[in-house]
């Protein structure tokens, strides 16, 4: 048996609020210790699904990209899409899948404008994938919040 | 009395000619104003041969803070309201020069026997929520209804016509956005698109804007009676729906959007501002400020995150405003947006 590290991180936040909060004298460091509490709270759910986030990020990005470059007009951005969409995560370091969403969402951004700028069926199925993908990243990163 | 808080009774000795013997007690800082450092502490002093005392808020401009702001705005919206009837502690001493404590500060009353709720639980004010909700929202219909040059407000403002309010806000929000982000902002910028796509009717006329009227940001006493309007750091002149708006925002009501500001319900409370303010409900433009209000909210948030990761400074409040509040206006926002670039494409 090893500890695991969100129930680690859970324990720590425990102590905090409840052993150590109360015994602090100085009203600012109360504060501190309950808010530093709550994000050893969060760090733990982010710590089990951190990889899992980002992978599941980049490759509906990498779909979505996928796709527009089979049918968009703009010579520059279907070339930018189709060498984004052919990359790999190729680590599952945090700090590596986080540079590869940031490079992904900075083209997700430039590929949306370009589509709210086109009329027809076809702009808005790839606009209402795009709104989807940022709707499911955004539920995925739903931080746990014990009421304060 | 240590080094700090005999600073603090050299200036107020220093500021008050006519009293004697100054001493600074208990002074505490409270948690929670990453804007500014807020600390209590209670002043006795001798004054015509009496001995007097007083309780008192010191507000010291930080090293960096979650929003850049300068003190003198808030000390004048204060004195402003103060004499107006608004619940607001009465500012008493604004200083700039940096010798007395290092950086500028203001010296104002303190609220006593009051509480702030947080705006991050599920019911902050439990039974006194009905009673609490009139005065909240009759409050902000006072200050959109004030008439900011009747009042000395418009005196220390950046003055703005009434069509550009909306440009002048979101440009300034847009630049932080640009200026602090860590990581692209997909949902952001997607809102500042449609944001300049379709700008609101212009405000009848221009009124005061507290900038950050919310829960949180006022006190309360145990009968439930509003006792301070706080954080005006970020008071302007612009258009009332901005604060209605904001104060509005599902972020200070555990996401519940008939419920703002966790108080009563929004009908009433819309009633009540419109009765008050004696301004007429646009949901067209109310539309346009709400989701104005999210991106402010995420820019505040970015910039929060910036500071605390470049080491400028690590109060955690920055660190957990910037994780928690972007992740529940990215949900909030993302669901509005898609619906309204549904709505584009018709």
């Amino acid at each position: 048996m090893k500890p695991v590290v969100d129930n680690v991180l859970q324990g720590c936040f425990a102590t905090l609020l409840m052993e150590v909060a109360p015994h602090l004298g100085a009203e600012y460091s109360v504060g501190d210790v309950s808010v530093m509490g709550l994000m050893l709270f969060m760090s733990a759910e982010e710590y089990d699904r951190a990889a899992e986030v980002r992978t599941e990020d980049n490759s509906e990005m990498r779909s979505i990209f996928a796709e527009a470059a089979s049918q968009i007009e703009d010579a520059e951005l279907r070339r930018r899409l189709g060498d984004a969409s052919d990359m790999r995560d190729t680590s599952l370091r945090i700090s590596a899948l986080d540079k590869i969403n940031d490079a992904l969402k900075a083209l997700l951004i430039d590929l949306q404008t370009y589509l709210e700028g086109q009329s027809g069926d076809w702009a808005a199925h790839m606009e209402r994938r795009i709104w989807k993908h940022l709707s499911a990243s955004a539920e995925r990163r739903k931080l746990p919040h014990p009421a304060m | 009395m240590d080094e700090f808080s005999s600073r603090i009774a050299a200036y107020l000795e220093a500021k008050m000619p006519a009293v004697s013997n100054v001493e600074v007690s208990g002074v505490s800082r409270i948690h929670g104003g990453a804007s500014r450092e807020t600390y209590r502490f209670h002043a006795a002093w001798e004054e015509g041969g009496a001995k007097k005392e007083r309780a008192l808020i010191l507000r010291r401009d930080p090293e960096a803070s979650l929003i850049e702001t300068e003190r003198d705005l808030e000390y004048n919206a204060y004195k402003a309201f103060h004499p107006t009837g608004l619940p607001v502690p009465e500012p008493l001493f604004l200083e700039t020069e940096t010798k007395w404590l290092d950086r500028p500060f203001f010296v104002m009353e303190q609220i006593m026997d009051s509480q702030a709720a947080s705006p991050f639980s599920p019911d902050p004010f439990g039974e006194l929520k009905d009673k609490l909700g009139e005065q909240f929202w009759r409050y902000l219909g006072q200050i959109s209804g004030a008439d900011p040059d009747a009042i000395g407000f418009s005196a220390s403002m950046e003055p703005v016509k009434p069509e550009a309010c909306w440009k002048r806000e979101l440009d300034k929000w847009e630049q932080v956005i640009d200026e602090d982000e860590l990581t692209p902002q997909p949902i952001a910028r997607a809102a500042i698109r449609w944001l300049r796509q379709n700008p609101p009717p212009p405000p009848k006329k221009l009124a005061v804007v507290h900038g950050d009227y919310r829960t949180g940001n006022f006190m309360f006493n145990g009968a439930g009676d509003i006792t301070a309007i706080l954080d005006w750091e970020m008071c302007h002149l612009g258009d009332p729906l901005e604060d209605l708006a904001w104060a509005a925002d599902p972020l200070w009501a555990f996401g519940n959007r008939e419920r703002p500001a966790g108080l009563i319900a929004r009908e009433e409370a819309l009633r009540i501002w419109q009765e008050t303010s004696g301004v007429t409900f646009d949901p067209r433009a109310f539309k346009w400020w709400e989701i104005f209000a999210a991106v402010k909210g995420l820019a505040i948030w970015i910039s929060a995150g910036k500071e605390y990761q470049s080491g400028a400074n690590r109060d955690p409040v920055l660190a957990f405003s910037s994780w928690y509040c972007t992740d529940v206006h990215n949900r909030l926002l993302v669901a509005r947006m898609a619906e309204l670039r549904e709505e584009a494409r018709k």
